[in-house]
């Protein structure tokens, strides 16, 4: 597998230099977005991706009631003029919470998984580069947290760690670690064999310089690739443990716990969990999206 | 083929050792005291003390790691604070309806991926194909627990043809059992086809490109021949591998469809325990799934070698 990391061919051609903060790269930069905007269904994958990052940001702004707010004389109403997506078993309205849970599945997606992209470089770079007794303990611990179906683990790591946002971020933070570590060590292992390391190291460049100056900025296509991929998933599974409770806690909105408290109105009111619903799949079918155009873009072997 | 069977195990030795340190360390990083969490707080701390004792939860860590797997060794797994029953009683008696969802789940998933895949496959760029694929992006973007009650909301509450919870042993009373078991099934098997049909839809494609099928053409065989007796074995080698890969998923997946339908399944019994915070039935269950999980690739990886004989001799 560490030999056939998509985007390490990409790696190659700008790195001749080893100087990878020059010019020609920054061009090239420009090509690689042009050619992930060209991908057919890229479009709508970014507008989804940039409606729900404002919808986030302006939460306060956009909902058009307090998320917390209970009216207990207006339980279950149908969506309509005054409640869009109606409202929920004590009279919450629904699309202000929907809007607020927007919130929290983005950063539950791109905190894990910059947690795992962190953890996973590191020791991805300490195992590919110091090679022998490291490189073999962090591998196996790697196994051995892959060794565990991923939701089992963040259930159990969860439950450890207290019920809580911050439990969940960090136990799916752990969870996407071995994928970059692999990822990074395949890469290091792949680069540092390259004649422009070879010529660094007889210039005298120590081996902080190296790793630094050399490796990463070469390392990092494959990566940036796994990461945009990997959010979508963050927020699925994000949503799939605060469906079983983990997670932020109520009265706080999440979408995924919505979904779960909507379960026994469904139907007296499908829209509390469709609502959610709806959000959560057009997020993730559109992160998607951006994901294969990041990937097409920066690997040439899947372009046509 | 006996030497990879063994060199695989051989490889999953140190790994399975890691995993049962960290299902160890895992009761040792829960916050607050173990004993604290087994007992009341108005119970008396001499009490407290004796249990601590008889425990072992006074000595040091390295010496109580020895100790849980020298039990675990013969099986013991200690017993759950919620029932007093093992551990291994509680998993055991649970282990038949995840069996039966998995199962069926699987069979869901081949009987509606291959038709698909092939048919995509063939007729590629036309609406069929189109249809295909919008089909596995709904799947494999869709959560489960969406899908769940998308279907519970269809057949269960509008249609009112399949129960929303609850299980009847198949084995039992089959008409019956099926039907509880229908929509978690549907419910798994969905996701899971969508991840096969693309897989197999790509590698059939890869293998039609290749010389043999047009010296099979060029004999005059039909279309449907060719795919059937040269292109699909070639083409199953890749489905194999993504099947395993999925298998960590549809464990995760079977624990929320469990918990979503009531089904009284392993999954079921995770999240029970965690919210239940017994802590040692988490720690047990949790190794178990590991162990299966760790197993079943390595029979995945057997497979693999059985289907494709150039990966033997490697």
């Amino acid at each position: 597998m560490a030999g056939s990391i998509p985007g390490s061919d990409l790696a190659e051609g700008a790195a001749g230099l080893a100087r990878p903060a020059s010019s020609p790269v920054r061009a090239q930069r420009w090509k690689v977005l042009r050619r992930a905007a060209r991908a057919r269904l890229a479009p709508f994958g970014a507008a989804v991706m940039v409606l729900a990052v404002l919808v986030a940001l302006a939460a306060p702004l956009v909902a058009p009631y307090d998320p917390l707010a209970q009216d207990l004389g207006n339980t279950l109403a149908s969506p309509g003029r005054d409640h869009l997506l109606g409202t929920d078993n004590v009279g919450r309205d629904v699309l202000s919470r929907v809007v607020w849970g927007t919130r929290v599945s983005l950063m539950a997606g791109l905190v894990s998984v910059a947690l795992a992209v962190l953890a996973g470089s590191l020791l991805g770079l300490a195992a590919g580069y110091c090679g022998g007794r490291i490189d073999g303990l962090v591998m196996r611990v790697m196994d051995a947290v892959l060794s565990f179906p991923p939701l089992v683990l963040a259930l159990a790591l969860g439950a450890v760690l207290g019920a809580g946002l911050t439990g969940v971020l960090v136990a799916l933070g752990v969870v996407y670690t071995p994928t970059f570590a692999r990822l990074m060590r395949g890469q290091v292992l792949t680069i540092t064999a390259r004649d422009y390391v070879d010529a660094a190291r007889a210039l005298g460049g120590s081996g902080w310089r190296i790793a630094a100056r050399h490796v990463v900025p070469n390392a990092i296509n494959p990566i940036i690739v796994q990461a945009s991929l990997s959010v979508a998933f963050a927020i699925l599974a994000e949503a799939s443990l605060s469906f079983l409770g983990l997670g932020i806690q109520p009265p706080q909105a999440s979408w995924g716990s919505m979904i779960n408290a909507g379960r026994g109105y469904l139907q007296q009111a499908p829209w509390i969990v469709f609502g959610p619903g709806a959000a959560l799949f057009v997020t993730v079918v559109g992160l998607n999206f951006v994901g294969d155009a990041v990937r097409d873009a920066l690997d040439p072997r899947t372009r046509e | 083929m006996g030497r990879l069977v063994l060199r695989r195990l051989g490889a999953t030795v140190p790994v399975l050792l890691l995993v049962t340190a960290g299902v160890f360390l895992l009761l040792h990083l829960t916050p607050g005291d173990p004993i604290d969490v087994m007992m009341a707080e108005s119970v008396d701390a001499t009490v407290k003390e004796n249990l601590r004792r008889e425990l072992g939860l006074d000595r040091p860590l390295h010496l109580q790691y020895a100790a849980w797997m020298g039990r675990l060794l013969q099986g013991d797994l200690g017993r759950s604070i919620r029932n007093g029953e093992p551990v291994i009683e509680n998993v055991s008696r649970r282990l038949r309806p995840s069996l039966e969802l998995a199962l069926f789940a699987m069979t869901i998933s081949l009987v509606v991926a291959f038709p698909v895949g092939i048919v995509s496959a063939i007729r590629r760029n036309t609406a069929v194909d189109r249809a295909g694929a919008t089909f596995a992006l709904f799947g494999i973007c869709m959560p489960n627990f969406l899908l769940a009650l998308l279907l519970i909301f269809l057949f269960g509450v509008t249609l009112r043809w399949l129960p929303i919870s609850g299980y009847t042993d198949p084995l039992e009373e089959p008409w019956n059992g099926l039907r509880s078991l229908a929509l978690p099934a549907i419910t798994l098997g969905l996701a899971l086809a969508a991840v096969v049909t693309r897989t197999l839809r790509s590698s059939l494609l890869e293998a039609l490109a290749e010389d043999y099928v047009r010296t099979a053409r060029a004999k005059g065989l039909s279309e449907w021949r060719i795919i059937w007796s040269h292109v699909l074995k070639n083409a199953l080698i890749p489905v194999v591998t993504v099947l395993g890969l999925q298998l960590g998923t549809l464990i995760g997946g079977a624990v929320i469809t469990e918990y979503v339908f009531a089904l009284p399944g392993v999954g079921r019994l995770v999240v029970d325990a965690v919210f239940a915070r017994d802590y040692p039935l988490v720690q047990g269950v949790v190794l178990l799934i590991a162990i299966g999980f760790i197993l079943s690739n390595l029979i995945v990886d057997v497979l693999y070698g059985w289907i494709d004989p150039r990966i033997r001799s490697r």
